[in-house]
């Protein structure tokens, strides 16, 4: 089932002396419980295009279709609402809300959702216990590493069931062990529940654990290899 | 998680700054009311004092009196006038009075002085001349006794030689200028009133006597007992001249009044510039002195009055001082401007700050899916809280200051009473009590942290999310 499909996508940004033609013409689908990574040198496009997937970006050109939903035909306050509904998001540098503990950070999507208390505290606990948080749900994201606190941003982004999650050089700031426990974990959560779960990267680890890589240069795309 | 819980949260995230930003908006809050409540205050003292001493609310008087204040614009007494103008729900009471200048001497000291003939029963209503009559005065023979007792501790000589040549009307007032505390005051004023006791007379309608004002007696050198005399211009040109007793010494809260006022029973001064039974003026004591009630008042008796009176209020009858009120009001609103200014702008340092600091925090939460218009609005409580911290704290820690203020007003002593007097004015600065002006010096605070938030606001609006990821 196509829960995402890119078509003939542009984004060209005009400065006053040069043309960047950073996404040219590209055109893709994803499945349903897929785990892809697309990956690419800096500044190939992978960043833009995830971005545009993701509805934080428009295209010059193109139609991105979120589960058969043209984020080009959103006006901007229902595209909002709709990322909160369908797409999850992972930063690379965690972002999580300062003030707020592990669990408010997880809950933070649910409230503003409207969801009721018991349905929030079982989702929250849920989910760290998959990510492995669950003994540190009263911390706020300073007492946690850098490991711990992105996996609560993987909790987080998980939060409202979504469609779903894009993430932007997710291990890009975390060493080797945090680097794998993170990978298990979204590994295990694509497999068991079927999360779809779409990374931006060069980070050979993370390629070796995708099941489709999608290798973009210059804007385009130069290969999709999906492995068995 | 509600956006006041995390609008307070947010708060605390930099707490030096929060407090910083919050104490300068408490120093401008309680600056504003302490400012403006002494402002206001003192202008009420002054008026009071004014009218109290002097004009009266209302007066009504020969129609040319007030342009040229000689005794053939006078007007006769008239008991069904004063009738008319008692039966005014507003006026309590009428009160006749005859007013003149003079030559007064005692010896080698001449002054010019305004003479005031008074019905000493009836200006009770209004200047109340008996409250004023002094009860003590440390004249120099009285502190080279306060000098030689060995009963008093060197604190109170000290404050007595300080305070040479001044007279009080009270007992509060002693205590309260020489600085004696109520616990000392009980073992030290029977020494002082031992001291400085002070024999003061009452004048009666029919017997010849004056009061007159404490530092005219100074002026002239005259006590009780002596004689003063008065020489003038009377009604038609007659010449009016005559010596009187001083029978007490008054002391008005108006300097320039202090230093010129002889009182007169009505009936001797009549004689005296063979006015007959002419007025200058009969003033109206009233029960409600607002503005508002004050000029219906004088929309509705100036109907009673005769083609050659008038009725004037006490805006006009003291046209210099409230034109100096005034200008002084602008000046006072002016710093208050500028107070206000550069606590704006150190509330907009702030908010700039803050802005730029979290400009990738905003773009992350609006990804995650937080409505911009809920992100402006934990944004203004943020906001607002640290206004109303400030705001709050200010007016309470002000309302304590002016609470205090109004029953303990300021007093100044030695030389800087001194040029309080030199310039008319009595060396105190009264407190005015909590009023509207309260709520509006908070409204103008909260209306500039309010316009601070003008500019998060607009970068949340404006922001573009891809772009604020990057910051």
């Amino acid at each position: 089932m196509k829960i995402l499909e890119i078509k003939n996508v542009h984004k060209i940004y005009n400065s006053s002396e040069v043309k960047v033609h950073a996404v040219n013409d590209i055109s893709l689908d994803f499945e349903k419980g897929e785990f892809a990574a697309i990956v690419g040198p800096s500044g190939s496009g992978k960043t833009t295009l995830l971005n545009m997937i993701g509805g934080l970006d428009t295209p010059t050109e193109g139609e991105i279709m979120v589960d058969h939903t043209n984020l080009a035909g959103l006006k901007s306050s229902a595209l909002i609402d709709f990322r909160m509904r369908n797409i999850g998001f992972v930063f690379q540098s965690y972002n999580l809300i300062p003030v707020l503990t592990a669990k408010e950070n997880v809950e933070f999507i649910m409230s503003l959702q409207k969801w009721n208390k018991k349905e929030k505290d079982e989702r929250t606990y849920e989910l760290l216990k998959a990510v492995g948080l669950e003994d540190r749900i009263n911390s706020r994201p300073s007492k946690l590493s850098g490991g711990q606190q992105q996996r609560v941003a993987v909790a987080r982004a998980l939060a409202s069931k979504p469609k779903f999650v894009l993430a932007d050089e997710p291990t890009a700031n975390l060493d080797s062990k945090s680097t794998e426990t993170l990978l298990d974990i979204m590994e295990e959560l694509n497999k068991e529940e079927g999360i779809t779960f779409i990374f931006s990267t060069h980070d050979a680890r993370v390629v070796k654990k995708a099941r489709r890589v999608i290798t973009v240069e210059d804007g385009k795309v130069i290969s999709d290899e999906r492995k068995k | 998680m509600n956006n006041l819980k995390l609008a307070w949260r947010n708060l605390w995230r930099n707490r030096r700054r929060t407090l910083i930003t919050s104490a300068s908006i408490f120093f401008a809050v309680f600056f504003a009311l302490v400012m403006r409540s002494l402002q206001l205050g003192s202008y009420d003292h002054m008026y009071k004092n004014a009218i109290e001493s002097y004009t009266g609310y209302i007066q009504v008087q020969h129609k040319d009196f007030w342009d040229e204040k000689i005794v053939d614009n006078t007007f006769a007494y008239n008991q069904q006038l004063e009738q008319q103008l008692l039966a005014d729900k507003n006026v309590e009471a009428c009160i006749p009075r005859f007013e003149s200048f003079a030559l007064a001497s005692n010896g080698p000291q001449t002054k010019g002085v305004l003479v005031m003939g008074v019905d000493p029963d009836k200006e009770i209503h209004l200047s109340n001349v008996k409250d004023k009559m002094v009860k003590y005065r440390l004249s120099p023979e009285a502190i080279e006794k306060i000098r030689q007792d060995p009963n008093l501790p060197e604190k109170v000589k000290e404050l007595a030689i300080l305070f040479e040549n001044s007279a009080y009307t009270n007992n509060s007032r002693l205590q309260l200028d020489l600085g004696i505390d109520d616990k000392k005051a009980s073992e030290l004023m029977p020494a002082i009133e031992g001291h400085a006791a002070f024999k003061n007379g009452f004048i009666h309608l029919g017997e010849p006597g004056v009061w007159v004002g404490e530092k005219l007696s100074q002026y002239l050198q005259l006590g009780i007992g002596d004689t003063i005399v008065l020489i003038s211009q009377g009604y038609h040109a007659t010449t009016a001249a005559g010596k009187y007793e001083i029978k007490g010494i008054v002391k008005l809260p108006l300097p320039d009044i202090d230093n010129k006022i002889v009182y007169l029973p009505l009936d001797i001064c009549q004689d005296l510039f063979n006015a007959e039974k002419n007025l200058t003026s009969l003033a109206l004591a009233v029960d409600d002195n607002q503005d508002k009630a004050i000029a219906q008042t004088v929309q509705r008796i100036s109907g009673l009055v005769s083609k050659d009176q008038k009725v004037m209020e006490w805006r006009e009858m003291n046209e210099v001082m409230v034109s100096q009120m005034d200008a002084d009001d602008k000046g006072g609103q002016i710093m208050l401007g500028i107070l206000y200014l550069v606590i704006a702008f150190g509330v907009f340092g702030t908010v700039l700050m803050l802005t730029a600091e979290r400009k990738r925090e905003f773009g992350v939460l609006v990804a995650i899916g937080m409505q911009k218009k809920k992100l402006a609005s934990i944004m203004t409580m943020e906001m607002l809280l640290i206004g109303l911290i400030g705001i709050l704290a200010g007016a309470l820690v002000a309302s304590i200051v002016i609470l205090y203020g109004v029953e303990h007003p300021l007093i100044f002593k030695g030389e800087t009473a001194k040029i309080f007097e030199e310039y008319g004015m009595e060396p105190k600065m009264a407190f005015w009590n909590i009023d509207t002006y309260y709520i509006w010096q908070m409204v103008i605070v909260a209306f500039m942290v309010l316009l601070a938030i003008a500019y998060p606001l607009r970068k949340i609006f404006g922001m573009k999310v891809v772009n604020a990821l990057r910051a």
